[in-house]
């Protein structure tokens, strides 16, 4: 069941009680970031921000630009130590770690490779610097080649070499070491949309076969979508919401997240009816009530906000035969994406909605055009109550 | 307005060659004709006359002849004064740029990691010691270093010695002359280097388990190779030749081709020998201007790709 007190439990569940003894490390607790705080002069980067990442798990850090999402990744690998807060690798505390002494390695934003030597001297760099013998470097950086595909460019410059490959040659240099845990920063930022989508798949596949532990920041969200099991949403250097892709796409915890996740309607009001399993919500939007088929906590004329995804409105030319949930109203912009078109409907209430439509047939004789009348609609459990 | 474009494109090529020439210009005045002066003069022979030295054609029985005399050039290869100054103004230039790397590198390299604003007010201090006369910073150097001079009473007085070093007068002293000279000619362009360094590369160098020290000498180092090399050069190439030092700062024995090169001009007034010092001066210094001007296309090279 949908509520809003179930999505606060959810991200309450991946937090740590600070005052309690921390117990014994298991793959559940792999790592363990607990109440770190970063402060540059008096300016919170980070605000007292609680993970645990299981291992093999992927994780990613998602939030616009200055939320403290590379601040907190640099506390992980050692370039900024936290004001405050534990941070805990298998039970190994790293504060106070210099980067040279993790087990942890990074894949750099715009990668970050040695100009001046070629692609396999950069990938056996980590190796030596742990002294490993010339055979088994050696050894060690084909199989790292083969698994990055980039055998015939050993010899090759980074210069000489496309974004893609050095993306591979980066990733490479990275997992030569066999790291505890794989950071990426902003790992396809510095690639076009075409490729990006390509090298999202392959370097999952390829951190999923080694089974490393992996944390991602991106302020990209389909990015973050497509590579990542768990997701943390960050803004103002504290956690919003930390789920599953699916689970904050679809139940957003509160106006920041289902704004900054997608593209989202959302409707301010009030509570007009509690009921155990249904509640009513009065807004400007529209003349009836939003009916909602589940209860949620709260009181009878708390404000709260209802979250649509466009996708989730239906548009028709004729009034849907429902009881609730319904609008007229014309339509006063169309998006078109190809597969699909945003319809930007003015309701007759005055408020704009927009709503998707799949575009599945090539010449739709029902499509709609500016200025039509049309009716959207939704069903009963589509939206969100949003009470934060 | 088509006409006008037409008188525009018309004199563009012109205006366009008119820019180019001038470095051309100024290289031929002030470089190719007195080079080419002094190539003259070095295969003439010494003449009490004026100018003091032969001429090359003459007009001999009918015919129009063209003597190149090597002998000044052979002088010079069979007098050991002539070949000990070169290698010892060699000594002494390549130790002197090795002290000015040994100092200027720290130098640079602290001032490209200071914040902007110390880091303009550091850059200044290098440079400004250059608005007075070079002649003169040399002379004060005098003062400083002589018998009774400031360094002595300053080490006699806290101590650290018993009775005065004698520094001036000494290779010591064209030494600590030609460092604080030429520090910033290599200060200057190896910050220019550091200063471009991508700290990334150091993180991501430390990240791999690289400490400090070892990520300097694996990363730093060999990407300031250039602002090395053109550090080096651009000290190097002036200081073998170079006159006002050893003369005001040196004593009798130290031997430097520029000194050489000025008696043989103005006391005993050969200038034949003193062209031929000049151009085989000229030709050493060849091979480090190459190996600068290699460096400095390298680095534009690198900077464009």
């Amino acid at each position: 069941m949908a509520s809003v007190d179930a999505d606060a439990a959810g991200s309450n569940g991946t937090m740590v009680n600070s005052a309690a003894n921390p117990p014994a490390p298991s793959p559940d607790r792999y790592l363990v970031i607990d109440t770190v705080r970063k402060e540059f002069d008096g300016f919170v980067a980070v605000d007292d921000v609680s993970l645990t990442i299981r291992k093999g798990e992927i994780f990613a850090l998602l939030g616009a630009s200055g939320c403290g999402k590379s601040t907190l990744l640099r506390c992980l690998a050692g370039f900024e130590t936290p004001t405050a807060g534990r941070i805990e690798l298998e039970g190994q505390s790293l504060i106070g770690l210099p980067p040279y002494e993790r087990r942890i390695n990074m894949m750099f934003q715009s990668y970050a490779l040695f100009p001046h030597m070629t692609v396999e001297q950069n990938i056996a760099f980590g190796l030596k610097q742990d002294g490993m013998a010339k055979a088994a470097m050696r050894a060690r950086v084909d199989e790292m080649l083969s698994l990055v595909q980039m055998n015939r460019f050993a010899k090759r410059k980074p210069h000489q070499l496309s974004g893609g490959q050095q993306q591979r040659v980066a990733l490479a240099r990275s997992l030569a070491k066999s790291p505890k845990m794989l950071l990426l920063d902003e790992p396809m930022g510095a690639l076009d949309k075409k490729l990006r989508s390509q090298m999202q798949l392959e370097l999952v596949n390829i951190i999923e076969k080694l089974g490393v532990t992996c944390v991602m920041v991106t302020h990209d969200q389909e990015e973050a979508m497509t590579m990542a099991h768990r997701i943390a949403i960050m803004e103002q250097g504290r956690i919003r919401q930390c789920a599953k892709p699916d689970e904050i796409y679809e139940q957003p915890n509160c106006r920041y997240t289902a704004g900054f996740i997608g593209s989202v309607n959302l409707f301010e009001g009030r509570i007009d009816k509690d009921e155990k399993d249904f509640v009513t919500i009065r807004t400007s939007a529209f003349p009836d009530p939003i009916y909602v088929a589940h209860g949620v906590t709260g009181f009878e004329g708390m404000e709260v906000a209802m979250a649509l995804r466009p996708e989730k409105l239906r548009i028709s030319k004729h009034e849907p035969d429902l009881k609730h949930n319904k609008a007229h109203g014309s339509i006063e912009d169309i998006a078109y994406f190809g597969s699909h078109s945003v319809y930007h409907v003015r309701l007759d209430g005055g408020c704009k909605v927009m709503c998707n439509f799949v575009n599945m047939k090539r010449w739709d004789s029902e499509s709609f055009t500016w200025n039509d009348p049309v009716w959207v609609s939704w069903g009963d459990l589509e939206g969100v109550v949003l009470s934060s | 307005m088509s006409a006008n474009w037409q008188s525009l494109r018309s004199r563009l090529p012109g205006s366009r060659w008119a820019v180019i020439s001038v470095p051309y210009l100024w290289l031929l005045l002030f470089f190719a004709i007195p080079f080419l002066i002094a190539l003259k003069i070095s295969f003439a022979k010494f003449e009490m006359a004026m100018p003091p030295y032969s001429s090359l054609l003459n007009w001999e029985d009918g015919f129009l002849v063209l003597k190149l005399r090597l002998e000044n050039y052979l002088y010079l290869v069979n007098d050991s004064l002539y070949v000990n100054a070169y290698l010892s103004s060699l000594k002494i230039a390549v130790i002197a740029t090795g002290l000015c790397l040994l100092i200027g590198y720290p130098m640079a390299y602290v001032i490209s990691r200071m914040e902007p604003a110390t880091r303009n007010i550091a850059l200044m201090l290098v440079v400004l010691p250059s608005w007075t006369s070079f002649l003169i910073r040399i002379y004060a150097w005098i003062g400083i270093l002589k018998q009774n001079g400031l360094l002595n009473n300053f080490l006699l007085n806290i101590g650290l010695i018993d009775a005065p070093l004698k520094i001036l007068y000494t290779p010591a002293a064209v030494y600590i002359g030609i460092v604080y000279a030429y520090l910033p000619f290599m200060v200057l362009p190896l910050y220019s280097n550091l200063v471009k360094l991508d700290r990334r590369l150091l993180e991501a160098a430390y990240d791999l388990g690289a400490r400090p020290w070892r990520a300097f000498l694996a990363i730093t180092l060999p990407l300031s190779k250039a602002g090395i090399i053109a550090g080096s050069m651009l000290v190097l190439i002036p200081v073998v030749g170079e006159f006002v030092i050893p003369e005001m700062l040196g004593g009798p024995d130290t031997l430097m081709i520029g000194r050489v090169l000025w008696q043989e001009f103005f006391n005993n007034r050969d200038w034949p020998v003193a062209s031929a010092v000049a151009i085989v001066m000229l030709i050493i210094l060849i091979v480090p201007i190459l190996i600068f001007h290699k460096s400095q296309a390298k680095e534009l090279e690198g900077r464009l790709a």
